[in-house]
């Protein structure tokens, strides 16, 4: 099983950063032109040329760059002559610590919510926390963001609107300047957290063993959070898993509209400053660390549930 | 279909239809051009000529958010269209060929959802330039792998139906048969999903534009205005407000459309939905007399609110019981046995159920108890043990803290000792190595060995009445025996009473004293289990009874069975409930029910014409001096008898409000009080 696992991973990974290397082959015309610009000398363009080994078979070139990737290379942007790794790895904080933020607004928020809702399926509570998450899904996150600012910076004026304070500076101001963002971030999954919950809830408390620990005397606060949230919380795990994706996608939107120095924002500069080489690299660090990421969602299960433990 | 769908579909779908015609006839529309400046002041705030205000170069903001709607929309049905051809014949082959194709294909698909879908979307834009064919084709192009699951899904759903199988068999083409038989019926789930996926593909779009990847100025978009907007939102907030408000609408709109298209066809969803909340107002309960014994249950109803109408699963059940008893509660699944003890101890699902009538525990009215005295009642003095030992135990928690949990809750044992107790009593229901089944979870052990936890669960803070509800059904037939040994055990140590519900009459004659028999809900008859097995006289008692194969049939002797189907408790037949399947049945069975006749003091029984009494030719008397059947007695007349408890075979029937008359019942007390 774990052997199948692994197998797995590495093929998803395989993909994963091959798709990110033939990035470089979608570029129209002269690639040599789109990333040095016209006027750039011949020189530059040629090494440039054997630098990406654009005369060689792709899959040569993919092999002699993964093996660059592995000693954790990612070539050198020609535009700020600073190793894409570097540039990156600087980066990666601010956009770990962004995700991590979210993902606790977000599991903080829907865990309470969703049990809430499922306590009384089809009641008041139910039926406006329902509604709520409801519109919230169909909140794009850049506009809640806006919508944020407007209410939080513009008009009452208690949080920054951008800017960012390392933590290494002020945790204090660290925590006020990821705030926003964070709740921004996190809302958009709450909702999806929150149904699925919900929902794994309700069937939960409908199982023989909820009704059984009923029918030992057990206070209905109890039953939900120490008998019924954990089975619940399978889907919940997935889905945490699976939608990282939508949330690093997020990032890149939310540390532009917040002015946050991470990775995403980074991308977004580098296509605009032609730095393609920066793009890549960060376009595989990303998708290396979701396929990673995934792939520890699926051990987690493990701990939760006892019966994938064993089987 | 039209209600199903709820008001929010069709203002949805208006309101879609309202920007999507915008957006078509855009044109046409008297608007200022969208990259017109100076239509109206610079940064002015709405107003009649510019409902949406102006933008820094005094352009038009309606016009602009109209313009945009074409992007937005034009993107969305373009990259839906895209997805859904690619990915829709993806799924119909992995979905209807299974086996080699299904895996190539679904293995591909994970690895495609194995990706961050923005990020990619933002780079391959970034390469390969951003326009509207562009970011058409890459969004379309990642709603491949949702779509093909999708479509597998309900494919594969339909590939092993009935229907589909006898057209294989009978040689019918497969591409008829996809085109007939399955096409059709993925229809429906497809058509939510395009609008869960336009949705999407607006905010994926959006997000682009937001970035400004997408389609390049001067063309509007809805993210490229929020974008444009947010520098000067102090100033001017409607030019980040409009297209805000109007893109939440239209991905809310298709959401909801999307969501209500999917109700239809989810049967758990909207089976759900249409439950009424019951009303609040309790049932009526006959009058009675609250005895002294251990448990006593009069005249109890649970009546669900459904939408097919009222399910009386409990209805007008009364029977007593004292310590040191055993109590069978006998009948055919649907009966209302289980439903009878979830009733007694309020275990009822929250909503759509009322309960009416009475329980007492040495004489205190349980239905009067606050939730918080119940728990201090349930656990401590009664106890339940369910039928499937597999569902009774959590999965997730080990063996010793579900057992030790009453201990601490109830007697407030501290962690340590009430582990130590767990173990005992692990021990006392036959349980080796207690200590080590402790820190083992429930999948680990035997059904056997998880009925024998649940029971010492049970057991565990010492109760006064255990309900058994089919404890050994779902066990192996040697260990069937040893469980109801182990309880029968515990009863006789403890003194306790137990409720027994089975529907295996072998196991009821062997340790019940006595024996109430339920069909549709009712109780049909009645009494101290030697005189009900010797002297049947309910049909469907005897119908049971005969059901019971015996070791000295003949081989291959053909079983009998009782005929026809349990009733649907939400359109009971006239009359008397079992008629259509009693072979005895006459006309005054279909028209009236019977109520409780008296065969002795404690046997009674619920039919017109019984077996083996000459009252299978004459009509017998009832227990109630007036039932409601030979007439109304008037209001006067029933106060008087309710007013004589005690009186000689006298029950509360026929005072249970006029809109139960026709439900005959014997309350316990008729029978008991009449021996003092």
């Amino acid at each position: 099983m774990i052997l199948h696992r692994l197998v797995r991973l590495l093929v998803v990974l395989l993909v994963v950063t091959f798709l990110s290397f033939a990035l470089l082959s979608l570029l129209p015309g002269d690639p040599t032109t789109q990333i040095l610009g016209v006027s750039a000398t011949e020189e530059a363009r040629a090494q440039l040329r054997q630098e990406l080994g654009l005369d060689d078979p792709l899959f040569v070139r993919y092999a002699a760059w993964l093996g660059a990737l592995v000693t954790g290379d990612l070539g050198t942007s020609y535009i700020t002559s600073v190793p894409v790794t570097e540039a990156l790895v600087e980066r990666l904080p601010v956009t770990i610590e962004l995700l991590i933020a979210a993902e606790i607004v977000a599991i903080g928020l829907a865990v309470p919510i969703g049990v809430a809702a499922a306590r009384r399926a089809g009641g008041t509570a139910d039926q406006a926390l329902t509604a709520l998450c409801f519109a919230l899904l169909s909140t794009p996150v850049f506009v809640l963001g806006v919508l944020l600012i407007l209410i939080f910076a513009v008009n009452w004026q208690v949080l920054p609107a951008t800017g960012w304070t390392p933590i290494s500076l002020d945790l204090g101001w660290n925590l006020t300047s990821v705030l926003l963002p964070a709740v921004t971030l996190g809302c958009g999954q709450l909702a999806v957290y929150a149904r699925l919950l919900r929902a794994d809830m309700i069937a939960t408390l409908q199982e023989d063993y909820i009704t059984l620990a009923r029918a030992r005397g057990l206070s209905p606060r109890r039953i939900l959070w120490r008998h019924a949230l954990r089975p619940s919380a399978i889907s919940l795990i997935t889905a945490i898993g699976l939608n990282l994706g939508a949330l690093i996608g997020g990032t890149v939107i939310i540390e532009t509209l917040f002015g946050l120095p991470g990775v995403g924002r980074l991308i977004v500069d580098s296509i605009f400053s032609r730095d393609y080489l920066t793009v890549q690299g960060g376009v595989v660090l990303i998708s290396v660390g979701y396929v990673l990421v995934n792939f520890a969602v699926d051990l987690v299960y493990a701990a939760v549930d006892p019966r994938i433990r064993y089987a | 279909m039209r209600r199903r769908l709820g008001k929010g579909f069709w203002i949805a779908s208006g309101w879609i239809g309202l920007v999507l015609a915008a957006a078509v006839l855009a044109d046409l529309l008297p608007l200022p051009g969208y990259d017109e400046t100076l239509v109206g002041p610079p940064q002015a705030g709405p107003s009649l000529a510019h409902p949406f205000g102006t933008d820094s170069l005094g352009r038009d903001v309606f016009s602009r958010v109209v313009y945009g709607a074409r992007v937005s929309l034009g993107v969305g049905i373009g990259a839906v269209l895209l997805g859904l051809l690619i990915g829709a014949p993806l799924g119909l082959l992995a979905g209807y060929r299974g086996k080699a194709t299904d895996a190539v294909i679904m293995a591909v698909n994970d690895i495609a959802l194995a990706f961050p879908a923005l990020v990619f979307a933002l780079a391959v834009v970034a390469f390969a330039g951003a326009n509207l064919r562009n970011v058409l084709i890459v969004l379309g192009v990642l709603g491949v792998p949702a779509w093909t699951r999708l479509v597998r899904g309900t494919t594969m759903a339909f590939a092993g139906r009935e229907f589909v199988l006898a057209a294989r068999a009978l040689g019918v083409r497969d591409r008829r048969i996809l085109w007939r038989e399955i096409v059709p019926n993925v229809s429906v789930p497809a058509a939510s999903y395009a609008f869960l996926g336009m949705a999407v593909v607006i905010v994926a779009e959006g997000s682009l534009a937001f970035l400004g990847l997408s389609v390049q100025a001067p063309t509007p978009t809805w993210g490229g205005l929020i974008n444009e907007g947010r520098t000067i939102m102090e100033n001017a907030p409607h030019l980040v407000l409009a297209p805000s408000l109007v893109m939440f609408l239209t991905v809310l709109s298709f959401n909801v459309v999307g969501d209500r298209l999917r109700a239809l066809t989810d049967v758990r969803q909207s089976g759900l939905e249409h439950v009424r909340r019951a009303a609040a107002q309790p049932l009526p309960t006959a009058p009675h007399t609250a005895g002294g014994q251990l448990l006593q249950v009069a005249d109890l109803r649970t009546h669900f609110v459904t939408a097919r109408g009222v399910v009386k699963a409990v209805d007008g059940v009364s029977f007593s019981l004292e310590r040191g008893r055993t109590l069978a509660v006998v009948g055919e699944s649907g009966s209302g046995k289980s439903m009878l003890i979830r009733s007694i101890l309020d275990l009822l699902p929250g909503s759509g159920v009322v309960r009416g009538g009475k329980v007492y525990l040495d004489g205190d009215d349980l239905t009067v108890f606050s939730p918080q005295e119940m728990r201090q009642v349930l656990g401590t003095r009664l106890a339940a043990v369910f039928q499937d030992p597999m569902t009774a135990l959590n999965p997730v928690r080990t063996i010793g803290t579900q057992v030790a949990e009453p201990l601490r809750v109830h007697l407030g044992l501290s962690r340590k000792r009430a582990l130590a107790h767990a173990a005992v009593l692990l021990a006392s229901v036959g349980i080796p190595e207690p200590g080590r089944v402790l820190r083992r979870y429930p999948h680990q052990l035997s059904g056997g060995m998880r009925q024998r936890v649940t029971i010492a669960m049970a057991l565990s803070c010492g109760p006064d009445v255990l309900f058994a509800d089919e404890p050994t059904t779902a066990l192996d037939v040697t260990v069937q025996d040893q469980v109801l040994r182990l309880i029968h055990r515990q009863r006789q140590e403890r003194n306790m009473a137990t409720v027994l519900v089975s529907h295996d009459l072998a196991v009821v004659a062997e340790w019940a004293d006595e024996v109430i028999v339920m069909y549709a809900g009712k109780v049909v008859e009645r009494g101290p289990a030697a005189d009900l097995f010797e002297r049947t006289r309910m049909p469907y008692t005897e119908a049971l009874l005969q059901s019971v194969p015996r070791l000295t049939d003949p081989a291959h002797h053909r079983l009998r069975v009782i005929t026809g189907r349990p009733p649907d408790l939400a359109a009971l037949p006239s009359g008397c409930a079992f008629h259509p399947r009693c072979p005895y049945a006459r006309e005054r069975c279909v028209t009236e029910a019977p109520p409780l006749f008296q065969e002795t003091r404690e046997h009674l029984y619920a039919c017109w014409y019984p077996r083996g009494t000459e009252a299978a030719l004459a009509d017998p008397v009832p227990v109630d001096p007036v039932p409601a059947a030979l007439g109304d007695p008037g209001p006067a007349g029933r106060d008087r008898n309710g007013s004589e408890p005690g009186g000689p075979g006298h029950n509360g029937a026929g005072r249970t409000g006029p809109d139960l008359k026709r439900t005959e019942l014997a309350g316990p007390e008729g029978a008991d009080n009449r021996g003092r």
